[in-house]
């Protein structure tokens, strides 16, 4: 067990290693932190809704835009160039069983977006602090009176960490397509569709809870709502960030152990597929 | 003792196309790679001597046939313990240095933490890395980058170590260190098992080799027996009976010639390679 621990940290620190020295990894942070710091700008065009809202929404979607795609171009290269290159056969050849070598790659990922949603998010933080500072300085010269905090910090990195889960279920999902996949372009193009998809379950579910005739239609319904998982439901930032006590006790146990469960699915999936793909 | 692989009426068929079509790579084949030896497994290009080593591996799996490694079933963690293996034009993470991959692949293949350090130096000097073991790989040459497999391969000391190509695109001299590093792993004992192309050498370095051609194996044997032309002889007169010994003598001896030795002609493993198989491909 311990030597199998020792492998799969072999194989997720190298891939860790090889992510972060990509230009892409480089140029997606770039591109996120630059969101997040425009929201500033851009926070005239807030329609109607407070400030430190506007700021978060621009910084969250920024976060899960670049953070998409990090997820699933990174993850279909990491394991394609592998494959492409033929190191997969080299290190395959070793005592390195091909689920050690599949969760390597994914805790290598992970660890990726780990970096990525933890750097955006502190300077999420920084800037609402920063604007806050600002709002509180106003309203105490207007003579308004003091408020504390408007924002929870604390709930951004709750954001943080929920917004991780979900690349990881990404990560697990696209780790699953590239397993069946013969070329890195259809991993990408499917897992981004799965990751719409992910985003769009809520729909079926919705559906699903209208009452209908055809129990085929509503098991097939019940089918394709579970198959993937309903991505859209780690998107309480907004809620967890500027009004922490609206969000009901058992919200975020149950999208971690969906979450959880869903990660877990995949990569025995993704496992049980690759050990049978010849390299 | 069991052999180091053995391979039973090995069969592999490739699907291709979505009709059902199989392409069969590998046909009823059986070997018996014994320890201690090196082992040439040649044949043209996509006569299946790399699919057969995948195999071997446990990277493809068999349509029919067993193959053991050291006594284990192939493909267990147990058996690619006590194997190295080089592939053909090995790549490998550019940013890595030598002596962070090699010892990133000792401590994949289960080198203990403190046996981990001499394992890599002692890899890298037989593979003559160390000089370069600092530099990341992004900067090694082909040469360079065939020995620095050549060390990934042996840094855990594994019984039997097979080479895909090891030569493939290097130059004499690289090709001569390597030829080298073959001599000294059988000189401590272990199994080496090569494909190439570069025949001269393969007669050099090997103890036995094995043809391959379409999948099949056409010709297998030590290399001694199977380049003696036992068609034709050279005589050792002294070996012959007086009468034509004397009738030779004195035939040889009026053109100032003397007759010391018979022995079998040999070919070079090339013209017997290109027999074996480039007549098959003509036609």
């Amino acid at each position: 067990m311990k030597a199998s621990l020792q492998r799969t940290y072999l194989i997720s620190r190298v891939t860790f290693l090889e992510a972060v020295r990509q230009r892409f990894f480089a140029f997606l942070i770039v591109l996120g932190a630059a969101m997040v710091l425009s929201s500033l700008s851009f926070r005239f065009l807030d329609f109607g809704h407070g400030e430190l809202k506007f700021i978060a929404d621009f910084g969250f979607g920024g976060m899960f835009l670049f953070g998409s795609v990090l997820g699933v171009v990174m993850t279909a290269q990491l394991f394609f160039s592998e494959m492409d290159n033929r190191t997969a056969l080299t290190l395959l050849a070793k005592p390195l069983s091909r689920t050690e070598f599949l969760l390597g790659k994914f805790f290598g990922a992970w660890a990726v977006l780990a970096v990525f949603l933890f750097t955006l998010s502190l300077l999420l933080g920084s800037v609402m602090w920063a604007r806050e500072q600002t709002l509180l300085m106003q309203a105490e010269q207007r003579g308004l009176p003091p408020v504390n905090g408007l924002f929870s910090g604390g709930g951004i990195m709750t954001y943080a960490l929920l917004q991780w889960l979900r690349m990881g279920v990404v990560i697990a999902i696209v780790l699953t397509i590239s397993s069946i996949a013969r070329t890195f372009l259809f991993a990408v193009i499917v897992g981004a569709l799965a990751v719409v998809a992910g985003q769009l379950q809520w729909i079926a579910q919705d559906v699903l809870l209208k009452p209908t005739e055809s129990l085929t239609y509503k098991a097939f319904l019940w089918t394709s709502s579970r198959l993937l998982p309903n991505l859209q439901q780690f998107n309480i930032g907004d809620a967890l960030v500027l009004e922490p006590a609206s969000v009901p006790a058992d919200a975020i146990p149950w999208v971690v152990a969906s979450g959880v469960f869903y990660m877990a699915a995949y990569l025995v999936l993704a496992a049980f597929i690759f050990r049978r793909r010849e390299i | 003792m069991t052999s180091a692989i053995s391979v039973r009426n090995l069969t592999k068929d490739f699907r291709i196309g979505i009709r059902g079509l199989k392409l069969r790579a590998i046909d009823n084949l059986s070997l018996e790679i014994p320890r201690g030896q090196v082992y040439g497994l040649l044949g043209p290009n996509g006569c299946g001597k790399s699919t057969t080593l995948k195999i071997i591996l446990g990277l493809v799996s068999a349509t029919a046939g067993e193959i053991s490694i050291l006594g284990n079933p192939s493909a267990t963690a147990s058996a690619r313990e006590r194997t190295g293996f080089l592939p053909e034009a090995p790549y490998f993470h550019k940013f890595l240095s030598g002596r962070e991959l090699v010892r990133y692949c000792a401590q994949l293949s289960g080198v203990s933490a403190e046996k981990v350090g001499q394992a890599v130096e002692e890899a890298l000097a037989l593979a003559a890395m160390t000089e370069a073991a600092n530099r990341p790989i992004g900067t090694y040459s082909k040469g360079m980058l065939q020995r620095i497999g050549f060390a990934q391969a042996i840094v855990h000391d594994p019984e039997l170590v097979i080479l895909d190509e090891p030569t493939a695109g290097v130059d004499p001299v690289g090709s001569a260190a390597i030829g080298r590093m073959i001599h000294a792993m059988r000189d401590k004992g272990k199994t080496v098992v090569l494909c190439s192309h570069l025949l001269g050498q393969v007669e050099q370095v090997c103890d036995r080799v094995a043809i391959m051609d379409r999948g099949k194996l056409v010709l297998e044997g030590k290399v001694e027996d199977v380049l003696a032309r036992r068609d034709r002889h050279v005589m050792t007169i002294e070996a012959l009976t007086p009468a034509a010994r004397d009738a030779a003598e004195t035939a040889l001896a009026a053109h100032g010639a003397k007759v010391t030795s018979v022995t079998h002609p040999r070919r070079s493993l090339e013209d017997l390679f290109r027999e074996l198989v480039t007549g098959s491909h003509d036609a």
